[in-house]
């Protein structure tokens, strides 16, 4: 028998979403071996599930964001399976620790799942425009320039609209059903995006303050 | 199995995070004698959200509004507030070009992110003010909502008796022509990111000081004479304007525009500025303001320029540049289309010639 497939890939062949060249090279394994097989069965039901579980989700999520964090859960839940435990060579592993060792490998795997989960909560609630803040002070530092820490809000308009950035955190202005046409930007503290109702022509002006 | 297990605890702790969200209270407060009703409101979408020690409310509402006065209503402001006070508590929604008669009503949707203390979180819809078709005006005017909505209303005006000029001089062909012009033009009009901060400069880049040129408008009441901004990488900061009044009435308020140009040659609005003037016939001012626009990283000024883009005189009537003004090049290529013209694309794009020609006809 020759190496089993990876788990990133049976996870992708078990949904559909594996390459066309991998697809096949993949079934042509996955029809000769049983534990790949099983693995592969696993992830279908696995998606069974998942399926039954956000058909019980509340009424009125965004679901656009939630596919997009769920996406990049399953990224780093996959990312953390091979880390911790590759099929196969899991027994091996286990054998090569020893005995004594056992119980102090055990709760560093413990810990490092419960540092996995912490992180995976403390990412989901945190508003993904505060990376931008980071990443700006890194820039800083990269270009050689010392930012100096602001004093108060900031007001931002840009092609996705107008942004209230302060501390930190930003808060902005969406409009689902409506077309952004333009954003401006005033001295005295606020700035406003004119959304086009594409059915009706109706322009409606958001505006955020500084103050 | 123990990937699994990651899986479903992530996903768990996803559909924990959305748990948590719940419904603000809301209200919509207005005035005893307002000339707007609100008729029903749908805040379905609405959320609170804990974040640190404070909520952000996620407001999108749909209200429906009924005019309740004997005139035609042209605009409208709504105050959003979930605090007054810090920043971040205040947004505003406004609707210009509206043509709502006595007891008809409208819609009007609110799409907002605010933030407010913990404990209670609750959104309050405030009239700032309603503008009617003979140019008067209702409302608290908090949010200096009438002087807006008045230029508003003096450009739709202005917009559509051009357009009419044109479909009566050159016929549906000439006003399919411009129109689809103007289309190009939104769709090219460049624009950047810019970040307006107040009182000062975020980096220390050696600062340069760099002169304003002006485009003049041959009918403006105001005239710029001379500037600088101090430009230090990709900020701009405390532009200093200098202006006389060549009227014979005075002034006591102005708007300039700000183009800036980068190394690239792309040239862009960059911001707005506004001034309380007290400004008699024949007198010169300075407007200054303490404020910064961060550019983007790439982006390293080359160039500025202003021109004045509205004036209120002292008697509360205005001045704003006739479409021939707007004609010039730079300001044709960088000069969003006012609101009511983005309406009438709107409606070109959507009912064609015929429906536009309809829609002008209103009027």
């Amino acid at each position: 028998m020759k190496q089993h497939v990876k788990e990133t890939d049976l996870a992708l062949y078990a949904s559909g979403d594996l390459r066309l060249w991998q697809r096949a090279a993949v079934h042509l394994h996955v029809r000769q071996c049983a534990s790949c097989r099983e693995r592969v069965e696993e992830f279908r039901a696995d998606a069974r599930m998942l399926r039954e579980a956000a058909a019980k989700l509340p009424e009125g999520l965004d679901w656009a964001r939630l596919a997009s964090e769920m996406t990049a859960n399953i990224h780093v839940g996959l990312a953390a399976g091979e880390c911790v435990s590759p099929r196969g060579r899991a027994g091996r592993l286990h054998k090569s620790i020893p005995a004594v060792w056992r119980p102090v490998a055990l709760a560093s795997f413990v810990a490092a799942m419960l540092v996995v989960l912490l992180a995976g909560g403390w990412w989901l609630n945190m508003p993904s425009q505060d990376t931008r803040v980071l990443s700006r002070a890194m820039r800083s530092i990269w270009h050689g320039r010392t930012a100096i820490e602001e004093r108060g809000p900031a007001i931002e308009a840009s092609s996705e609209g107008i942004e209230l950035r302060k501390d930190g955190g930003s808060l902005g202005v969406s409009q689902d059903a409506a077309q952004l046409v333009t954003v401006s930007v005033s001295t005295q503290g606020s700035a406003s995006a004119n959304y086009v109702d594409q059915d009706t022509g109706q322009v409606t002006i958001t505006s955020v303050y500084a103050q | 199995m123990r990937s699994r297990i990651a899986i479903f605890a992530l996903a768990a702790l996803t559909v924990m995070a959305a748990a948590t969200a719940q419904t603000p209270g809301r209200k919509i407060d207005f005035p005893v004698d307002s000339p707007l009703t609100a008729v029903s409101s749908d805040w379905s979408e609405t959320r609170a959200t804990p974040r640190g020690g404070a909520f952000v409310l996620d407001v999108h509402a749909v209200l429906s509004l009924r005019n309740s006065s004997q005139r035609r209503i042209r605009g409208v402001t709504l105050a959003v507030l979930a605090q007054e006070v810090t920043p971040g508590g205040k947004g505003s929604v406004s609707v210009p070009s509206l043509d709502v008669g006595p007891g008809e009503a409208f819609p009007l949707r609110i799409d907002l992110t605010l933030l407010c203390p913990l404990g209670g979180p609750m959104v309050e819809v405030k009239l700032d003010g309603v503008l009617f078709d003979d140019l008067t005006f209702y409302g608290s005017d908090k949010l200096h909502s009438r002087r807006t909505m008045t230029v508003w209303e003096l450009e739709a005006r202005r917009d559509r008796k051009y357009f009419k000029t044109l479909l009566e001089t050159a016929g549906g062909a000439g006003l399919q022509k411009e129109i689809l012009s103007n289309i190009d033009r939104q769709r090219d009009r460049p624009s950047a990111g810019v970040q307006m901060v107040r009182s000062r400069s975020t980096n220390t880049d050696p600062e340069r000081e760099l002169q304003f040129a002006f485009l003049h408008m041959p009918d403006s009441p105001v005239d710029p004479t001379g500037g600088t901004a101090r430009i230090a990488g990709n900020e701009a900061r405390a532009p200093h304007i200098n202006i006389q009044n060549r009227s014979d009435r005075a002034v006591q308020h102005l708007e300039m525009g700000w183009i800036v140009k980068d190394q690239q040659g792309r040239e862009f609005l960059a911001a707005s500025i506004p001034s309380d003037v007290s400004l008699g016939p024949g007198k010169s001012s300075q407007v200054t303001q303490d404020t910064a626009l961060r550019f983007s990283e790439r982006t390293q000024i080359d160039s500025m320029t202003g021109f004045v883009s509205s004036v209120e005189y002292a008697d509360g009537s205005y001045w704003i540049p006739t479409r021939g003004e707007l004609n010039d090049p730079k300001l044709r290529a960088v000069i969003a289309p006012s609101p009511e013209e983005q309406r009438l694309l709107q409606i070109y794009r959507k009912k064609g010639l015929g429906g536009l020609i309809e829609e002008l006809k209103k009027f």
